[in-house]
C-alpha cells in the first residue's frame, strides 16, 4: 500500500499564516500594554531638551552677540515648546556632534545632518525637515521644468560647486547643452534673471535667499537632487526619538515648520 | 537527495510552484555577483612634475577594493604630485601583542611604488592591548600610556625596517596639542617629547636613512589650561623646552587658510596659511634652522554654508597661489601636501569639501588647477565667466 502524502490546501495555509500573524501582533501589543507610557522624565531625564548643534552654518545656525540664532535654533525652540520642556543648546563642532550624542551629552542633534545609512546602528533619524538639494531655477515662462529640457539651452552654475559636478553628470546623459560657470551662485542666478542663460542650477538655500532679494522676478524652482536634513537621537532611546519625531510632525502639520523656514529663507 | 525531494515537490499545489521556482531562481541569480575588477600592477610608472613640492594626503588604508587604491594613486600621479601622506594605524597592523598583519600596508605600498610615488607614513592609533590598565571608559583610540611608549617604538622600528628605502619619512603621532588626539587627556608637550625620544634611536637603528618627523600640531588658539588643547605655537615652544630637539629630524606642519587668502599676514592670535612661518621662527630660535619642514595637511574648504569656508573659485585660486608662495618664499619647505585627495566614503558634511576628487573619482575643478600648476601647463582660459552685466 502506498502512503498518500498529506496535502495542505491553500485555504489551510492562509488560515495558518493569519493565525501566526495574529499571535505575533497580540504578543507585541500585550507587551506594550503591560508597560505604562513613558513620562517626560523618562524621555528627557535632565528635564530639558539638550540640543547638539554646530552653530557655524548660517542661516541654519550661527552665533552672534546675543547668542545662537538661525532656522535650526528656532526649530529646536519650537520643538521644546511642543514637548513642554525648556531647551538647552550645546554648541559643538561637526566632528564632535555624533560623539556627544553617543556619550549622552545631548538628547538630539539638529545641525544640518544628512541621513547617513552608515550610522543607522547607532542613530535614529527623524522625519526630514528641509530639502537643501540642487534646484533648477528658470523664468516662469521658459517651460524648463527638468534637466531633460536643457539640450540646446544654456545652464548657469557656480564653478566647482556640487552643481558643477551635477551639470557634468547630466552632460553625459542628455544631448549637449551650453555650460556657463560663474564665480558665485548668485551670478548664475543673475545670468538667468538678466536673460544671459536659460536656467541656473544652485542649491535650494542659495536659490531661496536670492529669490527673497528679487521678489519681483517671476521664477520657478524644480528639485534636481534631494539633500534632506533630519534630526538625530541615539538608537537606544526609541521613545525619546518617537516623542521628538511626533513633535516635529505636529510642527509640520500645523504650519509652524513652514513659518520658521519662511522666516529665514 | 533529489530523488527524495521529487515526491515532496509534487505535494506542493501547482499554483505555489511558480512562486517557489521564482524565489529559487532569484537566489541563484543574486549569488552570481560579478567578480570585483582586478587591478594588476602593470609596468612601473614615473611621475611627471615640474613642482616637486606638490604632495597630497590620501585616505587609502580604509579602502577595501584594490582597484580604488590603484585608481586613486594613478590620479595622484597624473596630477603631478610625487608624494603622498598616508596613515598606517598601529592598531590595524599589530593586532595583538607581537602579532602582525602587514597585508593592507604591503598592498598600499606596492601600488604606490608602482605609480612612482613616495610615501610619508603617519603613525598612530593605539591597539586595544597597548592601552594596558587604562579603564575602558577613559580610553580612546589615541590613549597611549607611558608604559606603552616602548611598544610603540618597537612597532615604528619594525615598520621602518620593513619599508626601508621605500618609506623613509615617518611622522610620529598626529596633532598631540589636541586633547582628542592625546587620548582625551590634558595635552602634555613633555610627554610627547618622551615619546619622540623612545622612538628616535630605535627607528634610526632599523633604517639609518629614516627621517623622523615631529607630529604636526593642530592650528588652534586654545589657551593654556584649556580642556580642548593648546595653541600650536605655545606647544612647539614647550616641546623645545622639554628637550625634544635631538629626537626629530624635521617638523611636520598642519596649516589651513580658513577664510583668508594665502598671502594674509600671520599672527599669534590668527589662524591662516602663513601660520607655518611662525612655527618656523620658533624652530630657528631654538637652533633648528637646518631641519626641513613638511606641510602634511593644508588647504581651503568650499562648503556652501560653513563659516570657515570659501567659495570653490577662491579655493582653487588660493590653493595654487599658496603653492606658488611656498615654492618661492619658503626655502625651508620640503613638501606641501593638500588635504585631502579623496575619501573612501562621503562624510556628508563640510569635510567632503576639502577633497580634490569625489568618492566616485570625479575630479573637481581644483584638481585640474593643481595639475596645471604641478605639470607646468599654461592655464590660458579663465576658469569662470565674468559676472553678468546688468
Amino acid at each position: 500500500m502506498v502512503a498518500r502524502a498529506r496535502v495542505i490546501t491553500r485555504r489551510q495555509m492562509l488560515i495558518l499564516v493569519a493565525a501566526l500573524l495574529g499571535l505575533l501582533v497580540l504578543a507585541l501589543r500585550w507587551n506594550a500594554l503591560q508597560q505604562p507610557p513613558p513620562t517626560t522624565h523618562d524621555l528627557f531625564p535632565y528635564g530639558e531638551l539638550r540640543v547638539g548643534i554646530d552653530a557655524s552654518y548660517p542661516p541654519f545656525a550661527n552665533t552672534g552677540p546675543d547668542g545662537l540664532y538661525g532656522l535650526e535654533v528656532d526649530l529646536a525652540v519650537a520643538l521644546a515648546e511642543r514637548l513642554g520642556i525648556p531647551v538647552r543648546f550645546v554648541n559643538l563642532g561637526y566632528d564632535g556632534l555624533y560623539d556627544a550624542l553617543r556619550v549622552d551629552q545631548v538628547d538630539v542633534l539638529i545641525s544640518m545632518l544628512l541621513i547617513d545609512p552608515a550610522r543607522r546602528d547607532d542613530v535614529l533619524y527623524t522625519r526630514p525637515y528641509f530639502n537643501a538639494g540642487l534646484v533648477l531655477v528658470s523664468r516662469a515662462d521658459s517651460g524648463i521644468n527638468s534637466m531633460d529640457a536643457l539640450p540646446g539651452r544654456a545652464l548657469a552654475y557656480e564653478f566647482g560647486s556640487p552643481a558643477d559636478a551635477e551639470a557634468r553628470r547630466w552632460l553625459r546623459r542628455v544631448l549637449p547643452f551650453e555650460t556657463r560657470p560663474y564665480e558665485l551662485g548668485r551670478y548664475a542666478l543673475d545670468a538667468v534673471r538678466l536673460e544671459q542663460a536659460d536656467a541656473a542650477l544652485v542649491d535650494a538655500i542659495t536659490a531661496q535667499l536670492y529669490l527673497n532679494e528679487h521678489p519681483d522676478w517671476d521664477a520657478t524652482l524644480h528639485y534636481v537632487t534631494d539633500t534632506w536634513y533630519a534630526a538625530a537621537t541615539r538608537a537606544d532611546r526609541g521613545p525619546t526619538w518617537e516623542a521628538i519625531n511626533q513633535a516635529l510632525e505636529a510642527l509640520a502639520q500645523d504650519g509652524t515648520l513652514d513659518r520658521i523656514i519662511d522666516r529665514w529663507l | 537527495m533529489l530523488a527524495r525531494l521529487t515526491p515532496l515537490w509534487y505535494t506542493v499545489r501547482p499554483h505555489w510552484r511558480w512562486p517557489i521556482r521564482f524565489l529559487i531562481a532569484l537566489a541563484v541569480i543574486s549569488a552570481l555577483a560579478p567578480a570585483p575588477p582586478r587591478a594588476p600592477l602593470g609596468p612601473p610608472q614615473v611621475v611627471e612634475t615640474v613642482k616637486p613640492h606638490v604632495c597630497t594626503h590620501t585616505r587609502l588604508i580604509d579602502e577595501v577594493e584594490d582597484w580604488k587604491i590603484q585608481r586613486t594613486l594613478q590620479m595622484v600621479r597624473e596630477m603631478g604630485a610625487d608624494t603622498i601622506v598616508e596613515f598606517f594605524p598601529w592598531a590595524y597592523i599589530e593586532i595583538a601583542e607581537d602579532v602582525y598583519s602587514w597585508a593592507s600596508a604591503d598592498r598600499l605600498v606596492n601600488y604606490a611604488r608602482n605609480q612612482g610615488l613616495h610615501i610619508i607614513a603617519r603613525m598612530g592609533l593605539v591597539p586595544h592591548w597597548a592601552r594596558r590598565d587604562v579603564p575602558e571608559e577613559y580610553a580612546t583610540l589615541n590613549t597611549l600610556p607611558p608604559e606603552s611608549y616602548d611598544d610603540f617604538a618597537e612597532f615604528v622600528a619594525l615598520f621602518a625596517e620593513r619599508y626601508a628605502g621605500v618609506i623613509n619619512h615617518i611622522i610620529i603621532w598626529n596633532e598631540p596639542n589636541l586633547a582628542f588626539e592625546w587620548g582625551y587627556q590634558q595635552v602634555d608637550p613633555a610627554g610627547y617629547a618622551a615619546l619622540l625620544q623612545a622612538v628616535y634611536a630605535r627607528a634610526h637603528a632599523a633604517n639609518p636613512e629614516v627621517v623622523i618627523l615631529a607630529a604636526p600640531l593642530a592650528p588652534t588658539l586654545e589657551p593654556p589650561g584649556s580642556a580642548h588643547g593648546l595653541n600650536d605655537l605655545l606647544y612647539l615652544e614647550a616641546l623645545y623646552e622639554a628637550g625634544a630637539a635631538p629626537y626629530f629630524d624635521a617638523l611636520a606642519v598642519h596649516t589651513y587658510g580658513f577664510t583668508e587668502p594665502p598671502e594674509a599676514e600671520p599672527g599669534f592670535d590668527r589662524l591662516n596659511f602663513r601660520r607655518a612661518e611662525l612655527l618656523r621662527e620658533i624652530m630657528e630660535r631654538h637652533g633648528d634652522a637646518a631641519k626641513a619642514v613638511y606641510i602634511t595637511e593644508t588647504g581651503w574648504n568650499d562648503h556652501p554654508r560653513w563659516t570657515k569656508a570659501v567659495r570653490p573659485s577662491q579655493r582653487a585660486a588660493y590653493t595654487v597661489d599658496a603653492l606658488r608662495l611656498a615654492e618661492t618664499e619658503w626655502p625651508w619647505l620640503e613638501k606641501m601636501c593638500l588635504w585631502a585627495f579623496r575619501y573612501p566614503v562621503d562624510t556628508l558634511n563640510y569635510p567632503d569639501h576639502f577633497t580634490l576628487v569625489t568618492v566616485d573619482f570625479q575630479p573637481k575643478p581644483i584638481y585640474y588647477a593643481v595639475q596645471a600648476y604641478a605639470r607646468g601647463w599654461q592655464q590660458t582660459e579663465s576658469l569662470w565667466l565674468p559676472a553678468p552685466a546688468s
